[in-house]
C-alpha cells in the first residue's frame, strides 16, 4: 500500500511540474502594459514605438510592449487564437495588412473593438476605409500606404537614350515598347518578375479599378474581368520579350536591382528603403508614376499592400484605442516625423501639406519623392479587397502558368472562375 | 491472491497514466477533428454541413493537383531512396572497405541536419543563378541554367533530389544494422556454391532484408505523404501549384486563405486514410511470409 501512495505522489509531482509551465506564458492584458503585435522592426515597429514616444508627452504611465513577429506568424496566431474562442494571450493592438483584413473582420466578428468613435474617416485616403471597414463600423486606424511608383535607374535608361519624361503617365504597353528598346540598346532586363507572387499583377488591376473580386467583396470576378485579362496580356509579353529576369523569392528580386541587373522596380513605396540600401547608387535613380493598364477609365496610380491597425476586443481595449486616435488617428507632427525617422508614408491627408512630406530626397537626386507619392495616393481607386485574396491568388498563379504555356486567355480565366466559384461558397 | 491484485493494480496503474494522456492529447483531438470535419465556415462561423466537405474534395482541382504532386513525390522518391539505401548499405558493409566511419557518417549527416535549414540551402543552390547552376554550365555539361524553381517539371525534380539527399541516409543506418544481423555463414555457403555477387545480392541480402525494407517502406510512405518543410521552403508550392502538397494546402486552408478549419480537417483526414491504405497494402504485398 505504500508503494502505492509513493507512485501517487510521484505522479503528482509529474503532472505538476508538466503545468507549471503554463503560469509565465499566459500574457495578461489586464494591467496597465499594452501590448501590440507587428512585423518588419524597420517599417512597422519603428512607426509604433515613435508613436509610444510621442504619446508618452500625454501620458507617462502608457507601457506599450511591442512583440515582433513575422507577418505569417502572427496571421496564423490570429487564426488559431480567434478560433479558439478564447482572447487568452491575443494583444491589444495588431496590424493586418489590408489585404487581409476583411478575412479577420468577417470570419471573427466580435474579436475586434469598434474604432469609429476614436478617429475620423474623412481624414483618410478613401481607398483605406473600404478594407478596414465592416457593417459600416471602422474597426481600424489606417496606417501606411502601399501606393505605388516606378522606380527607374536614370543613368541606364540615359545610356538608351531616354528621359524621364518618356515614362511619365505612361500604359504598359508604351513601358514594354521602351523596355525593348532598352534592353537591344544596353542589354539590361526592365525588372524582376516572381511566377508565384502575382503583386504586379494586383498592381496592375488597381490602376482600373478592377479587383479579383466583385465590389460585394465575395463573389469572384474573373471571367468577365478585362482589366485582368489585361494584366495577364501584358504580363505575358513582358516574359515573351525576356524584358524580366524570373525570381523565385524576395532576397532575389532585391539582388535584381541592389546588383544593378535590372533598370526598373514597380513596387510599392515601401521598397525605397530597399533600394537606398545601396549606397553607391546614390543619384542613379528617380519615381515616375506607374504606368496604367490600356483599359478604359485607368489611372497612373496603384496600391500594394500597406497595412492598418486594429484593436482587439480584450481589456485594456480603451487605453489601445485612445493611444492610437491620439497618434495615429490625429497628430499632423506625429505624422512628418514618421516620414523623416522612418520614411513611413501614412494617409492620413492633413498631414501630407508639412514639412517632412515636401522635402527633397538626394538619393533620388532631390525629387521629392514623399510628395510625389501623397499626390499619386489621391488618384488610387478604391477596391474592395474582400475576403479571399489570396486563395483567389492561388488560383491564378495556378492558370498564369497555363496561360504562358499557349493557352487561350478566356479559357484560363473561365477555368479559374469556375474553380474560385466551387471553394469560395 | 491478494498479492496477485496487488501487483495488478500496480500494473494498471502504470497503464492508467499513459492511457489518460493518451487519449486526452490524442484520441479526444482525433475525434474533435473528426466532427470539425464535418462542418464548414470561415473563421469561427462553423456550421454542420455533414459530408458536403468530403464531396467537396473530388471537384477541388487544387486538392486533386496536392494529391497528383504528393503521388509523384511517392512514387519516385520512395523506390529510389530504398534503392540507394540499399545499395550503400551493402558497399558500406564490406569488411575490407576503409574509413568506414567516416563514409557512414558523411552519408547519415543529412539527416541530422534541420528540415528548414537545408531546405534554405538547397533553395539558394538551385537558384537560376545558384552555385549548381554556374557549375553545370561552367564544365558546359548543359547548354543554359535550368530554371530549378521556376519551371514546374524541373521544381519537382528539385524537391525529389533533395528529400533524397536528406532521407537516404536515414534509411541506410535501418538496412547498415540490419546486416550485421545476417549470419556470415550463409554468405561463405553462397561463396562456395560459386554464386556471383549480384545473385548474392538478389537471393540472400535482399531477402534477409526483407522485414526492414518493409519497415522503411512504410515509414518511408508515411513521411512522403506528409511532406510539407521542404515544399514549403525551397519551392512555396510553386511555380502555380507544381509542387504544391497535401499538407502545404492544408496549411494554406487554415492560415493562408481566410481560414476554413472544417474543410482543412477534412483534407487531412484524406491523409490518413491514405497512410492507412498504403500501410495495408505493402503488408499485404510484401509482408506475410515473414510472419
Amino acid at each position: 500500500m505504500k508503494k502505492i501512495i509513493i507512485l501517487l505522489l510521484a505522479g503528482i509531482v509529474l503532472l505538476s511540474a508538466c503545468s507549471s509551465g503554463s503560469d509565465e506564458t499566459s500574457e495578461s492584458g489586464d494591467n496597465d502594459e499594452i501590448t501590440a503585435w507587428a512585423w518588419d522592426p524597420k517599417f512597422n515597429i519603428a512607426a509604433l514605438e515613435l508613436g509610444e514616444e510621442t504619446y508618452a508627452a500625454e501620458d507617462k504611465e502608457f507601457n506599450l510592449k511591442i512583440i515582433e513577429n513575422a507577418q505569417d506568424d502572427i496571421v496564423q496566431k490570429l487564426n488559431t487564437g480567434l478560433s479558439s474562442g478564447t482572447m487568452k494571450g491575443m494583444p491589444n493592438i495588431v496590424l493586418i495588412e489590408d489585404y487581409r483584413a476583411q478575412s479577420f473582420l468577417q470570419a471573427y466578428p466580435d474579436a475586434f473593438y469598434d474604432l469609429s468613435d476614436h478617429f475620423n474617416i474623412d481624414d483618410f485616403s478613401d481607398y483605406k476605409i473600404e478594407p478596414t471597414s465592416f457593417e459600416g463600423k471602422h474597426y481600424g486606424i489606417p496606417f501606411d500606404t502601399g501606393v505605388v511608383g516606378l522606380y527607374l535607374r536614370t543613368d541606364y535608361i540615359e545610356e538608351a537614350g531616354y528621359t524621364m519624361d518618356d515614362f511619365n503617365n505612361i500604359t504598359w504597353d508604351q513601358f514594354i515598347e521602351i523596355g525593348k528598346d532598352v534592353k537591344k540598346k544596353i542589354g539590361k532586363p526592365m525588372m524582376t518578375l516572381d511566377p508565384n507572387d502575382l503583386g504586379t499583377i494586383r498592381m496592375m488591376i488597381q490602376t482600373a479599378g478592377s479587383w479579383y473580386l466583385e465590389d460585394d467583396g465575395v463573389t469572384p470576378n474573373l471571367a468577365e474581368n478585362e482589366a485582368l485579362k489585361e494584366a495577364f496580356r501584358v504580363y505575358k509579353e513582358i516574359l515573351d520579350e525576356d524584358l524580366a529576369i524570373i525570381t523565385s523569392d524576395w532576397s532575389q528580386m532585391l539582388a535584381g536591382f541592389n546588383d544593378g541587373k535590372v533598370v526598373s522596380v514597380a513596387q510599392g513605396n515601401w521598397i525605397t528603403p530597399s533600394i537606398k540600401a545601396e549606397a553607391s547608387q546614390s543619384g542613379d535613380w528617380a519615381v515616375a508614376p506607374i504606368p496604367k493598364l490600356d483599359v478604359p477609365k485607368a489611372v497612373n496610380a496603384s496600391n500594394l499592400g500597406g497595412s492598418s491597425l486594429y484593436v482587439l476586443d480584450v481589456p485594456g481595449k480603451e487605453k489601445a484605442a485612445e493611444f492610437l486616435e491620439s497618434t495615429f488617428g490625429s497628430d499632423e507632427d506625429f505624422y512628418q516625423d514618421l516620414v523623416t525617422d522612418v520614411g513611413a508614408i501614412g494617409t492620413y491627408t492633413p498631414a501630407t501639406d508639412g514639412e517632412a512630406y515636401k522635402k527633397e530626397d538626394e538619393y533620388f537626386n532631390d525629387q521629392a519623392i514623399v510628395s510625389d507619392f501623397s499626390t499619386w495616393v489621391d488618384d488610387i481607386i478604391g477596391v474592395n479587397y474582400g475576403m479571399h485574396t489570396y486563395a483567389i491568388e492561388d488560383i491564378l498563379i495556378a492558370e498564369m502558368q497555363q496561360y504562358l504555356d499557349g493557352q487561350d486567355i478566356d479559357d484560363v480565366m473561365n477555368d479559374a472562375q469556375q474553380q474560385a466559384d466551387a471553394q469560395l461558397k | 491472491m491478494s498479492n496477485r491484485m496487488k501487483i495488478n493494480a500496480t500494473g494498471w496503474f502504470f497503464i492508467a497514466i499513459a492511457t489518460v494522456v493518451i487519449t486526452l492529447f490524442y484520441f479526444y483531438p482525433m475525434a474533435q477533428a473528426l466532427i470539425l470535419s464535418f462542418q464548414s465556415g470561415l473563421g469561427a462561423n462553423l456550421s454542420f454541413v455533414g459530408f458536403d466537405n468530403y464531396i467537396r474534395l473530388f471537384h477541388d482541382p487544387t486538392f486533386i493537383t496536392a494529391i497528383t504532386n504528393t503521388f509523384i513525390y511517392l512514387l519516385v522518391q520512395v523506390p529510389v531512396m530504398i534503392v540507394l539505401g540499399l545499395f550503400l548499405s551493402v558497399l558500406l558493409n564490406d569488411k575490407k572497405l576503409k574509413f568506414k566511419g567516416l563514409f557512414r557518417t558523411a552519408i547519415f549527416l543529412p539527416v541530422i541536419t534541420s528540415l528548414v535549414a537545408y531546405s534554405v540551402i538547397f533553395k539558394y543552390l538551385f537558384a537560376t543563378d545558384g552555385v549548381l547552376n554556374q557549375f553545370l554550365v561552367k564544365f558546359s555539361i548543359i547548354p543554359e541554367a535550368i530554371e530549378w524553381l521556376t519551371d514546374p517539371f524541373w521544381a519537382k525534380v528539385t524537391i525529389i533530389i533533395a528529400i533524397t539527399w536528406r532521407w537516404t541516409g536515414y534509411n541506410m543506418i535501418f538496412y547498415l544494422s540490419a546486416l550485421q544481423n545476417v549470419d556470415q555463414s550463409i554468405y561463405e555457403a553462397a561463396r562456395i556454391d560459386g554464386a556471383s555477387a549480384f545473385k548474392v545480392f538478389t537471393r540472400i541480402t535482399i531477402p534477409m532484408l526483407k522485414p526492414i525494407i518493409l519497415f522503411t517502406s512504410i515509414t518511408s510512405t508515411i513521411g512522403t505523404l506528409q511532406i510539407f518543410d521542404e515544399i514549403m521552403n525551397i519551392t512555396g508550392g510553386g511555380p502555380g501549384n507544381a509542387t504544391t502538397s497535401i499538407s502545404q494546402y492544408i496549411y494554406n486552408l487554415s492560415f493562408k486563405y481566410t481560414p476554413d478549419f472544417g474543410y482543412a480537417t477534412a483534407v487531412s483526414f484524406v491523409i490518413v486514410i491514405l497512410i492507412i491504405l498504403f500501410t495495408a497494402l505493402q503488408f499485404r504485398v510484401a509482408g506475410d511470409k515473414n510472419d
